[in-house]
């Protein structure tokens, strides 16, 4: 293949998000209803965000920067109205503190106090972000400006600040930098043709220009309209699907459902907190010195016999092909078996910048392939030195909701399939089938706890609980806040709406003298294993025959301390290797 | 294993079937030893020169030699039978060594677990066998419960009912060909006999000939593991519980060892020792204790404290183990795509309780008619965190279950937003869809055969894992041919990877097809970084990334005046390269450098292009950094305010909005002593010329059209 573009592309620099906030009085004004005002709603997005970047993203650069100010606040104070609230760095706890203490009815005071409402001037307020970025030594990757506003002509007809602001968006957006308008309600509506569809980037094509219009009402749709945007769509690599000799789709492979997993921990220093490096230092245990890569080599032991190899040897195993998709043919959707999963699938786009004409291409095998419920079959290698896997390209068509946001894109779904090894052979036990009667009763209670089951209703309790920890002892709370464990069944509800239909469906298959919360007498020895201790000739027998494997491990640390073999393991290998080690010699 | 005098006998240009049967025990040995399963196995020669085993007396079970005792195969086994066992020139009786072996499997499994029982006898059946104890030996081996296997050197038979490879026999066998002698025919009896007596329906099926099993065995045992139950409750509210025991089925399988360091010298892993030592973020970098190190998090920027007693007292703790239905949805909310985690679990009710099982086969059977799915709340026990999964009713044949899958938290998910693929400039012909339609047309991996049943070409999941198979055939080689280079990849590998021969052979025109009416042209990428520079000065203004870049040139120029020899003046080509050699070669006072490189500037100035644009200010950038380096900043302060002054008289308005963008200001006095310019000044030199103009501006034009600024830019 001529072209595989992996690896070339590494993600360098961090991320930067400016939030730029309209200060104004209108901002402040109260829903009658009470709802919270334009600017509390925005801190409470602002919050959720910077808290949301330190979980999952804090190397990403937040600034929050207020215009319509009375009061000034800027580095070089060259400009007026404008109010740097944080700049441009990592969020940390003192800034979510920060942020709070401008929510509520408390933080509009506060705002009033040391901000003020005061003149309008865009063109200054970019300006100044733009000096923002400017002053950051760092290696910026993705800029993105977000304008939180509720008045749609925020100079009141002033062409030249109309002109300024222009001239400054055009720069910014010049630098690379994606302008966005979060709009909030305004009474009588918000006309973003006015003014602000010449500041902001325009989307990433003409039919999208459509997209979100509408002034966003509801804290929730702020939420996920800022949420959308927030982060940068990260293209685990670029590779080509081909589909034969010199027909080579260029692709960017996404991750759209990944684990999220508790970050590890740091290790620091007791005495001042401040983190400490380590330094793994390999060195031969007879003489001392310094071991340099070139002086080891990797084994393994098999059959009682240790199997050596070279470094690069152990890398070169691995290899089958260099990075990328290989069609192999179709097969129809019904193939495609539920339990056949091994790993969460990825989203595949097409990448027009890196091959021209691969969108087309792409968009003709996929609109064949969902019309004719068909999936591609195709050999996968995901990166150097990683062996193939068999995958099925599903399609997936786009779709949108009402407020014409979009909920799924177009694009192929990569489902990874499981060779041989991956499926287990299990014994099915032969059991008697329910009849109509039991099954029908079952129905009834499904039906009565039907839900619309949605893909992000569910926080993951751990990860919570450990970020209210982390946030509690940062913020100096007295306590971490409350989470909702919401993957815990509500039993009191499940119990009443099923009311009579639980003891109604026992009654039916459960005789009445039955228990399933109690173990079955069990048939075999009811008094626990005694403590199984080996005789040393029975230990030695089973080192002769090697057959040390088939004892449990308690046995087998038992025997360790019992011939005073220093172990350091815990795995069942490392006892065995180490009893050998002792009772071979 | 017959090692007889009638085994080394064979046709000319076969292989006798000695090495054949060596060649099967050798592959099955390998297998074995990888796969490192617990099974046992020991070593019978017949036909051997010698005699040992337990029951010779008297001249009976002669020429039967115990060769190994049963234990875990290894490689001294394996370097045995390649070494040490060879072709002998007695004969034995076949059946007095199945008694051997009978006799050997009941002694020494004597007081060990044990699943199955297993007698694998390879023979050519040259030798007369006595029948007188047949039925005797059946008896024997049925209240024993050993299974027997044969490996002959031809197929089974020609009859109807002929073994496992009846389809395969032929002339690919030696001795197919030239017929049976009389004992191999009347050996061939007892055996189907001996099989069909112990196993009524499939007893020939466990008849192989030496060729078909060497096929079977070429590929490394796939990683097998012994399934463990789960037992736990699927409860729905808090009354209704039903016993369950839950099985991995599929899971994204790894290799269970993982490789070791050894020391390159001795191949000692005791040689080398590996230490982790900690040290603060100082210049000395001094070591600390491990024992004075505690556990942080990153909250953002902030390290937070926080040692593993507190947080085992504040994490999230639950009740254990768990199956806990949340509520029923339909199948068609849960999207394939989100599955996550690498298993999949089949729960079946417990193998004992009847009423187990028919409570869950009424959920099964309830979710499978109302097309729906129950959300569960899983938890394998008190030490792993809960997680939120989907179970499916599965209905087979034989057996009913229901097939736990986990599904994403919110916090697993990224929602990414792509431009619709509608776009005008995408959206492709009908001809070009029917070029793709003809391509799936040809690639069709599930056809109907005659008999209008589908057949499935490639079933991905018969293929063994090819990294596993790589593996174990690089570790085989290097233990059996030390010093050798790693051997390619086998062929039957490569071959199970590649596309089904027929399909490549079918699709060969639509792909054609496909390549001539879908233009695809590789876009030659530029560097990123580069190119944005180039047009809009450097867009973030990183002054350390600037000097970095700055030291990065000054060695390439010193390099470069070694090779050019000494430059004498600041020339056109580049300038500001020049000047910073001849400042730095200090040939000329640096007064005189700075007006000649001035002089250079006007001259660009002096065309009004971007390009030249872009030279001017890499040459004021060079000059700054040079004054700045110098401490001299009159010069440059001085002609950068009368070029400033000049802008609005010569039209360079736009060259300046370049500058303003590079942020390139007058020389401070916090970055040069002499500098009568203070840092506010300096600042503000940029900026309030912008507004003064701004200011100007539109007076003379209408109100601002956003066409001529894009135009102005």
């Amino acid at each position: 293949m001529p072209f595989l573009l992996s690896g070339e592309y590494k993600v360098t620099g961090r991320d930067s998000l400016v939030f730029l906030v309209d200060a104004s009085k209108e901002m402040f004004i109260k829903e009658e209803d009470g709802k919270p005002s334009n600017f509390d709603m925005t801190m409470q997005v602002v919050r959720s965000v910077y808290t949301s970047k330190i979980t999952s993203s804090y190397r990403d650069l937040v600034a929050l920067v207020f215009y319509g100010t009375e009061q000034s606040k800027n580095p070089r104070n060259s400009f007026k109205h404008v109010y740097v609230y944080h700049d441009l760095d990592e969020p940390g706890a003192k800034r979510v503190q920060e942020v709070d203490e401008l929510r509520g009815s408390k933080g509009a005071q506060l705002a009033a106090k040391t901000m003020g409402s005061g003149e309008t001037s865009l063109g200054d307020a970019l300006w100044c972000c733009a000096n923002l970025y400017s002053d950051i030594k760092l290696r910026l990757s993705h800029k993105r400006l977000m304008i939180f506003t509720c008045r749609d002509d925020p100079h009141e007809g002033d062409s030249v600040k109309d002109r300024q602001g222009r001239t400054k968006a055009s720069d910014l957006r010049d630098t690379g930098v994606i302008i966005n308008l979060m709009h909030l309600m305004k009474p009588g509506g918000f006309d973003v043709s006015l003014y602000f569809r010449d500041i902001i980037t325009p989307p990433e094509d003409e039919s999208d220009l459509g997209l979100q219009l509408e002034p966003c009402a509801k804290l929730e749709d702020l939420q996920n309209r800022v949420r959308a945007k927030e982060k940068k769509k990260r293209v685990l690599n670029r590779l080509n699907l081909c589909l034969g000799e010199g027909i080579n789709v260029a692709v960017g492979v996404y991750s759209t459902a990944v684990p999220a997993r508790k970050p590890p921990p740091i290790k620091l220093y007791r005495e001042t907190n401040e983190p400490v490096r380590s330094k793994t230092r390999v060195f031969h245990t007879q003489t001392g010195s310094l071991l340099l890569p070139s002086e080891l080599k990797k084994a393994q032991v098999y059959g009682k016999k240790q199997i050596v190899m070279e470094t690069d040897e152990v890398d070169s195993i691995k290899k089958f092909e260099d990075p990328g998709m290989f069609l192999i043919g179709f097969k129809p959707m019904e193939k495609l078996k539920l339990h056949h999963h091994v790993r969460p699938a990825v989203f595949l786009y097409p990448e027009e910048d890196d091959v021209k004409g691969s969108s087309c291409l792409f968009s003709a095998l996929l609109k064949r392939c969902s019309e004719r419920n068909m999936f591609a079959l195709c050999r996968f290698t995901a990166r150097r030195n990683y062996s193939p896997r068999f995958v099925a390209l599903v399609p997936q068509e786009e779709e949108s909701d009402e407020g014409k946001g979009q909920i799924t894109p177009a694009g192929f779904n990569v489902i990874y399939l499981p060779f041989a090894d991956d499926i287990r052979t299990l014994d099915a036990p032969q059991l008697p089938c329910a009849s109509q009667e039991q099954v029908d009763k079952m129905k009834q209670i499904v039906t009565k706890l039907r839900f619309k089951y949605r893909s992000d209703a569910f926080e993951n309790p751990a990860i919570q609980q450990h970020f209210r920890n982390l946030e509690a002892l940062a913020l100096d709370m007295v306590a971490p806040e409350d989470i909702e464990d919401l993957i815990m069944p509500k039993v009191d509800q499940i119990d009443t709406r099923l009311g009579p239909l639980v003891q109604e469906f026992k009654d039916l298959v459960y005789p009445a003298n039955y228990n399933p919360e109690t173990k079955p007498a069990t048939t075999g020895n009811p008094e626990k294993k005694p403590k199984v201790e080996l005789p040393e000739d029975e230990l030695r027998a089973h080192v002769q025959n090697s057959t040390l494997g088939k004892l449990t491990v308690p046995v087998l640390k038992d025997a360790c301390k019992k011939f005073g073999v220093r172990t350091t393991g815990t795995k069942k290998q490392e006892l065995i290797d180490a009893l050998i080690a002792q009772l071979s010699s | 294993m017959d090692v007889g005098f009638s085994m080394s006998n064979s046709a000319p240009g076969e292989e006798p079937p000695f090495e054949l049967a060596k060649k099967v025990i050798q592959k099955f040995v390998q297998r074995q030893v990888f796969a490192e399963t617990k099974d046992e196995m020991a070593l019978v020669l017949f036909g051997t020169d010698s005699t040992k085993n337990p029951l010779e007396q008297d001249g009976q079970y002669q020429n039967i030699t115990v060769h190994r005792n049963l234990m875990i195969p290894d490689f001294e086994l394996l370097e045995e039978i390649a070494n040490q066992i060879h072709p002998e020139s007695q004969q034995a009786d076949w059946l007095d060594a199945l008694v051997v072996c009978m006799d050997l499997l009941k002694k020494q499994t004597e007081g060990k677990k044990y699943d199955r029982l297993v007698i694998v006898l390879l023979t050519d059946l040259c030798t007369q066998a006595s029948p007188d104890e047949l039925d005797i030996i059946i008896d024997n081996l049925k209240t024993a419960g050993i299974t027997l296997q044969f490996f002959l050197p031809f197929p089974a038979g020609d009859d109807e009912e002929g073994g496992g490879d009846g389809d395969r026999g032929g002339s690919g066998h030696p001795g197919a060909g030239k017929g049976l002698s009389r004992e191999q025919e009347q050996g061939l009896d007892m055996v189907k006999h001996v099989m069909l007596s112990l196993d009524e329906e499939d007893g020939l099926d466990e008849i192989y000939s030496f060729r078909n099993a060497l096929e079977q065995l070429c590929m490394f045992k796939r990683i097998e593991r012994r399934p463990t139950a789960w037992p736990c409750q699927l409860t729905i509210g808090s009354s209704l519980s039903i016993r369950i025991v839950g099985y991995k089925a599929v899971m994204d399988e790894r290799l269970k060892k993982t490789w070791i360091t050894v020391d390159a010298q001795t191949n000692k892993r005791d040689d080398v020792k590996r230490e982790t030592v900690y040290c603060l973020d100082d210049d000395n970098e001094t070591e600390v204790q491990k024992e004075d190190i505690i556990q942080g998090f990153r909250y953002g920027s902030d390290i937070v404290p926080f040692s593993k007693v507190d947080q085992d007292q504040m994490k999230y703790k639950h009740d254990g183990k768990c199956f806990a239905v949340l509520g029923f949805t339909k199948q068609s909310n849960i999207h394939r795509h989100q599955f996550i985690g690498n298993q999949v679990i089949k729960v079946f009710a417990p193998k004992d309780d009847e009423h187990a099982g028919v409570a869950l086969s009424a959920l099964i059977r309830a979710l499978d008619e109302l097309n729906m799915v129950a959300i569960v709340r899983y938890a394998y026990d008190r030490r792993c965190n809960p997680q939120v999964g989907a179970a499916f009713p599965c209905i087979k044949q034989h057996y009913e279950c229901l097939m736990y899958i986990q599904l994403p938290f919110m916090e697993d998910l990224s929602h990414f937003t792509f431009p619709s693929l509608e776009n005008k400039k995408f959206v492709p012909t009908e001809a070009q869809l029917s070029a793709v339609d003809s391509l799936i047309d040809s690639m069709m991996l599930v056809e109907k055969d005659e008999s209008g049943e589908q057949k499935d070409m490639l079933k991905v999941h018969h293929i063994p894992n090819p990294a596993f198979q790589r593996h174990f055939q690089c570790l085989h080689h290097r233990a059996v041919n030390p010093g050798t280079p790693l051997p390619p990849m086998e062929p039957w590998l490569k071959a199970a990877l590649e596309r089904p021969e027929v399909i490549s052979e079918r699709c060969q025109a639509p792909l054609e097809e496909v390549k001539r009416k879908f233009p695809l042209t590789a876009v030659e990428k530029k560097k990123q970084l580069k190119t944005s520079a180039q047009i809009f000065g450097k867009d973030t203004g990183e002054p350390d990334a600037k000097k970095a870049k700055g030291d990065e040139e000054e060695e390439d120029y010193n390099l470069a005046d070694i090779a050019e020899g000494s430059v004498t003046s600041v020339g056109s080509v580049d300038p500001a390269r020049d000047f910073r050699t001849l400042v730095k070669l200090k040939s000329l006072p640096f007064g005189e450098v700075c007006q000649q490189l001035t002089h250079r500037i006007e001259q660009l100035l002096s065309n009004k292009n971007t390009h030249y644009y872009m030279k001017s200010i890499t040459c004021i950038q060079a000059f700054r950094e040079q004054s700045v380096k110098l401490g001299k900043a009159d010069l440059y302060n001085s002609y950068l305010q009368s070029l400033k002054r000049s802008i609005p008289n010569r039209g360079l308005e736009v060259f300046w909005d370049l500058l303003v963008q590079d942020a390139v200001t007058l020389i401070s006095k916090d970055e040069v002593e002499g500098s009568t310019v203070s840092k506010n000044e300096a600042n503000q030199f940029l900026i309030t010329d912008e507004k003064k103009e701004e200011v100007a501006a539109p007076t003379t034009e209408d109100t601002g059209d956003v066409d001529d600024l894009l135009d102005m830019m």
